[in-house]
């Protein structure tokens, strides 16, 4: 968890220094004010990455060349990153530096939720593809580098059946790019349904909690039969064909899905924005016990504006979950009130007002 | 029409030329050299000739050479029955650094990258396979980057050469020795453990 974090010309910051508390953390202020530029700052020490879908120079405050975010956490490990307007982010741990941003992932552990997670419920398979990676991504290095080398090897091998469109294709120019695609492919579907297999019961729990009878459940839905590398490979071969006509691979994991269904019904095309919600919410609090069990601490909850949604029954619900792991917690707000007054009195509360803390 | 008198824009048009380099770098560069005394650019136009003719590669290992063949293929005192296989010029020096291998070198001109439209038919590969068909031939060490590029090419070369009955090695990689456990990227860390041997 992270104890203090100081910020120089990250967004609408010039310079500023926050201690949180190991518990709850009330970030307070009116819209547009940098309530939720801090929770980025946050989320990027342990991503290694901008929230929102932006550039990493956006971050960067008008005027400045570059954007540094320090953390000190509390087992005294310091990690920063430092945003460029032009050339690469740098990210070092206590001031060694990293080969890429994203070394970054596994020391401080966290799990958001911002309205922009509904997606997780309403979006793309490809929206809940990129909940599993970046989860995932966090308790198990190895799965982080099999989803790198995937996805590069998957760019080859397009480009590969792409350039051969109209030319014939010798067999043994496209086998050592399955040959990766297979290994590391093979190794991510496995990791993914063994995780969400872990994942669903948790989740049926929390939503039982939070929103009552209804049974949510979780499955993977593999595009494919390919199931180990030899499978995997011999779809592949038996694909190509169709393969080099669209040019594109149509075997692998980065066309499977997460199913979420409540009551049997899959949430996606049945369920209503109340029932999406409480999904969603019930799936990013499984996914903080799992990360709890995995790597033996509460990971970081990080919650963006998340109470102007919800009724006050869930509300409180919400917080006397959260309560309860026992992890360290930061929520964005509008205003105290929507907090009850037993939960004020032990936060720790941060006002935030035109790129100043207090 | 360029808005330079003549000399100048040509200067621009060949720093463009180069690899890396745009409009506004080639700009920057042709004024420094304006800037330059004039004994420095002649010293810098000659070493410029003088690189491009008196270097070439060798006609055995493609490494750049002053000769036909470069100083490392004629000498009597290498292994001439082990061959390590690396991308690029640059990559020798840091096997040579290890002052442990005594074999000899290829080097491919890069890896196999449809991305970037290159084939085995773009590098150096053709005269790698001919140099394997000398039957005292034993190893071939495969020394590409361990990226899924290094890898790739390391496949495919182990598939072409292995039907030669020659052994085909790769570089393993893992800790570096004095590296901290703590400080170690996650990549390298992983791998370690992943290819951790007995004691
Ligand atoms: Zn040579």
């Amino acid at each position: 968890m992270i104890a203090r974090l100081r910020l120089s010309h990250f967004r609408n910051y010039e310079s500023i220094e926050v201690g949180w508390s190991p518990n709850l953390n009330l970030v307070v202020g009116k819209n547009a004010q940098g309530k939720t530029n801090l929770l980025e700052a946050v989320f990027l020490l342990s991503s290694g990455r901008v929230m929102r879908a932006s550039q990493d120079a956006r971050a960067v405050r008008h005027g400045a060349e570059s954007a540094t975010v320090e953390g000190v956490l509390q087992n005294r490990d310091v990690l920063s990153v430092v945003l460029k307007r032009a050339g690469r982010k740098t990210a070092s741990v206590h001031g060694s530096p990293l080969r890429r941003a994203s070394d970054l992932i596994g020391r401080f552990p966290t799990v958001s939720f911002s309205a922009a997670d509904l997606a997780l419920a309403r979006g793309e398979p490809q929206d809940r593809r990129q909940f599993m990676d970046e989860e995932m991504s966090q308790i198990f290095p190895a799965y982080l580098r099999d989803l790198t080398v995937y996805k590069r090897a998957l760019a080859q091998r397009n480009a590969l059946l792409k350039a051969h469109a109209e030319t014939r294709l010798e067999p043994e120019l496209i086998l050592p790019w399955d040959e990766r695609l297979a290994e590391a492919g093979s190794a991510l579907r496995e990791a993914r349904q063994e995780w969400i297999q872990e994942l669903s019961p948790l989740t049926s729990a929390a939503h039982g909690r939070l929103a009552g009878s209804e049974k949510l459940s979780l499955s993977y839905e593999a595009n494919d039969e390919a199931n180990d590398r030899g499978g995997f490979l011999g779809a592949l071969r038996s694909r190509l064909s169709d393969d080099l006509r669209r040019g594109r691979t149509s075997v692998g994991p980065h066309l499977d899905d997460l199913v979420i269904a409540v009551a049997g019904q899959p949430l996606r095309h049945f369920g209503s924005q109340g029932q999406q919600r409480s999904a969603v919410v019930s799936i990013k609090l499984a996914t903080l016990e799992s990360l709890q069990g995995r790597i033996g601490r509460p990971p970081t909850l990080l919650l963006d504006d998340v109470f102007s949604d919800l009724d006050i029954d869930r509300r409180d619900e919400l917080v006397r979950s959260l309560v309860q792991l026992g992890g360290q917690t930061i929520i964005t707000c509008t205003e105290e009130s929507q907090v009850s007054a037993d939960l004020l009195r032990e936060a720790n509360i941060l006002r935030v007002s035109s790129g100043r803390v207090s | 029409m360029s808005p330079f008198p003549g000399p100048l824009a040509a200067l621009i048009a060949e720093f463009e030329r180069l690899p890396g380099v745009g409009v506004k770098s080639a700009q920057r560069l042709a004024f420094h050299v304006l800037r330059m005394p004039v004994d420095d650019v002649r010293r810098f136009g000659q070493a410029l000739t003088q690189a491009r003719e008196s270097l070439g590669f060798c006609r055995v290992c493609q490494n750049i050479s002053e000769g036909e063949t470069c100083e490392i293929c004629s000498d009597p005192r290498r292994r001439a029955d082990q061959i390590c296989v690396v991308a690029e010029p640059k990559d020798i020096a840091a096997m040579e650094r290890l002052n442990e291998y005594r074999g000899l070198y290829h080097v491919l001109h890069g890896l196999l990258s449809p991305l970037d439209g290159i084939g085995p038919e773009n590098l150096k590969m053709r005269e790698l396979i001919e140099r394997l068909r000398d039957e005292s031939m034993q190893e071939v060490v495969v020394a590409t980057n361990p990226t899924v590029e290094g890898d790739t090419t390391a496949l495919y070369l182990a598939r072409l050469i292995k039907p030669l009955g020659v052994r085909v090695t790769r570089l393993a990689h893992g800790m570096p020795v004095g590296g901290e456990l703590d400080y170690a990227d996650t990549a390298t860390l992983l791998s370690a453990f992943e290819y951790r041997r007995e004691l």
